[in-house]
């Protein structure tokens, strides 16, 4: 492997571990302690996530409730602090919307909002009955900072992107390269007029012995993947491991090239173990694609890029996300690029050392 | 071709001669049933039912082709192996082996009816059912076919053939339960179709590939 990839690998790797920690969440509504709207006033406590409300409580704060596109003002009570405030509004009777949304507004923020299930059994809902309510312009992610997107549910986890996919980006790759060695191998076993029978057993001795170091390293970042992803299903999940197809495809993956490697171990004839080993590789990889690229699409699960999508929906095409994960994705494929050329090199120092 | 269909003539009247094994098959089938029942004694769910049958499918299909390249010895192989090439020898003994998964598994749907009732096939569409049963059966026959020639080779016994074909058969074993589930539950074909397509493709691609493969196993 060349010395500028080694320190391209570093330096990108250095990048994204720096910048997957660095930056903040970008502005975002987190909750409020209210469980029931009534008609008239209603107090309530508005917390924020990274907001600034206290910097803008002279310029610019605004609360509002909104009942579908119709707003209602607040007036601000208590400003305690950029997170928090204390508001009160006064609604109507009638409102012109079963959703309801509380929005907040600073110069800095934009504009962030919070939807939470709310007891609104007293009021009368009207269609076209939008008496008390004011035009409001919202501005859609005019946040000023450089930020990772703020969604629900996944929080500040969603840093775990730019870890847990390169994992997976990584392992294919490799495991394409421990599918052409194995390639590699039949086609030697496979030249019926080789003059030099010998020939044939060295050159599918180094396809064997690179199939296996690239499979092994490929195992090692499936592992690493299946760890990362397990710790994120917990805290967005709030399970270790939920029944996803995804999940269970990865998991199947890993049994499949520990089965490659009992394989191995159980053939003690080397000829005879780099044929029965790539035979079986072959045969794991297409599997491989199966499981993890076509079936999950054909199937419901929690996973991103299910029921018909891409792996990346709209909140993985942040700028700001891509910025990291591209260099992220790039540093882990040349990291598995240079952990299987040193797996290689051990192996075939170890070969010669039998000899 | 000739070769293809003397071969697979052969397995037939091999199984026909040996019926003691085919016997022992079947009886591990109703065994299984049967304790299927002593321990849950109704079973009216449909998602129950596509589980159990395909429980019960994938171990007597490993139960059945543990023989398939046992039974011949290294003799006889290097006999065929100067007769027929082996594409040929690889077909039959999958065509076959998916002939003997279908009979046991139909054999088991049979005994699944005779003690639990047919209940569950109230709102079914039976010619998905039936079909799932077809392609779920002629795809573990083509999937262990080659896994258990593989594991033959490595002349490590029968253990290897569970440690590489339970990995490998997972994927076939979750569409077809869900395909099956669909079938008792009643779903549209047009629902079930994503299912039935993935079931082609891993078919079609264990085929494929026990074909591509085969002739670098069977050389020494």
């Amino acid at each position: 492997m060349k010395l500028w990839l080694k320190i391209l690998c570093a330096v990108l790797l250095f990048y994204a571990l720096l910048s997957s920690f660095y930056h903040p969440l970008a502005p975002g509504g987190l909750t409020v302690d209210i469980e029931k709207l009534v008609p008239g006033a209603n107090t309530f406590v508005y917390s924020g996530y990274n907001t600034h409300f206290k910097d803008h409580s002279n310029d610019g704060l605004q609360f509002f409730v909104s009942s579908g596109s119709h707003y209602y003002p607040t007036e601000i009570i208590e400003v305690i602090d950029n997170n928090h405030a204390k508001v009160n509004v006064v609604l109507p009777d009638t409102l012109p919307s079963e959703e309801i949304a509380f929005y907040a507004n600073t110069p800095t923020d934009g504009t962030v909002y919070i939807m939470k299930p709310m007891d609104i059994s007293a009021f009368v809902f009207h269609q076209n009955y939008t008496n008390g309510s004011v035009p409001v312009k919202v501005a859609n992610d005019q946040h000023q900072n450089f930020g990772y997107p703020f969604q629900v549910i996944i929080f500040e986890s969603i840093r775990n992107l730019m870890w847990h996919v390169p994992m997976w980006f990584t392992m294919f790759v490799i495991m394409f390269i421990s599918f052409i060695q194995s390639i590699h191998v039949l086609s030697a076993t496979g030249r019926e007029n080789m003059l030099d029978s010998s020939m044939i057993y060295v050159q599918s001795g180094i396809h064997d012995r690179k199939a296996s170091a690239s499979a092994e390293t490929g195992l090692i970042f499936c592992i690493l993947g299946l760890i990362t992803g397990s710790i994120w299903a917990r805290f967005t999940w709030g399970a270790w491991w939920t029944n996803d197809p995804q999940l269970n495809g990865a998991m199947v993956v890993f049994l499949m090239y520990v089965a490659y490697f009992i394989l191995r171990n159980s053939v003690n004839d080397e000829e005879k173990r780099a044929r029965l080993a790539a035979i079986f590789n072959i045969f794991a990889f297409v599997l491989l694609v199966v499981l993890l690229m076509v079936m999950p699409r054909f199937a419901e699960g929690l996973h991103p890029g299910k029921s018909g999508n891409p792996a990346f929906s709209s909140y993985d095409l942040d700028s700001s996300l891509r910025m990291v994960f591209y260099p992220a994705v790039f540093g882990f494929i040349l990291l598995g690029y240079w952990i299987y050329n040193l797996r290689l090199r051990i192996k075939i120092l170890e070969s010669n050392e039998e000899i | 071709m000739t070769a293809f269909k003397e071969l697979l003539k052969k397995e037939i009247r091999l199984e026909l001669r040996q019926k003691h094994a085919l016997a022992g098959v079947g009886m591990y089938v109703l065994a299984t049933v049967f304790v299927c029942y002593l321990s849950l004694e109704t079973l009216e769910s449909q998602r129950l039912w596509g589980g159990l049958i395909w429980i019960t499918g994938l171990f007597t299909a490993f139960n059945a082709m543990q023989k398939t390249f046992q039974q011949e010895g290294g003799g006889t192989q290097l006999y065929l192996y100067t007769l027929a090439s082996a594409r040929s020898v690889i077909l039959s003994k999958a065509l076959y082996n998916a002939l003997l998964v279908s009979v046991l598994n139909t054999a088991s749907l049979m005994f699944f009816i005779l003690f639990f009732g047919e209940k569950p096939f109230a709102d079914a569409d039976l010619s998905q059912f039936v079909l799932g049963l077809l392609l779920g059966s002629t795809g573990l026959g083509f999937t262990l076919t080659f896994i258990s020639g593989l594991a033959y080779k490595s002349g490590s016994g029968v253990g290897l053939v569970a440690i590489l074909g339970f990995p490998v058969i997972i994927p076939l074993l979750i569409t077809i339960v869900r395909f099956t589930t669909g079938a008792l539950l009643g779903l549209t074909w047009l629902e079930n179709g994503l299912n039935l397509l993935v079931l082609v493709i891993l078919n079609a691609s264990s085929l494929l590939l026990s074909l591509l493969l085969f002739p670098y196993l069977w050389r020494d």
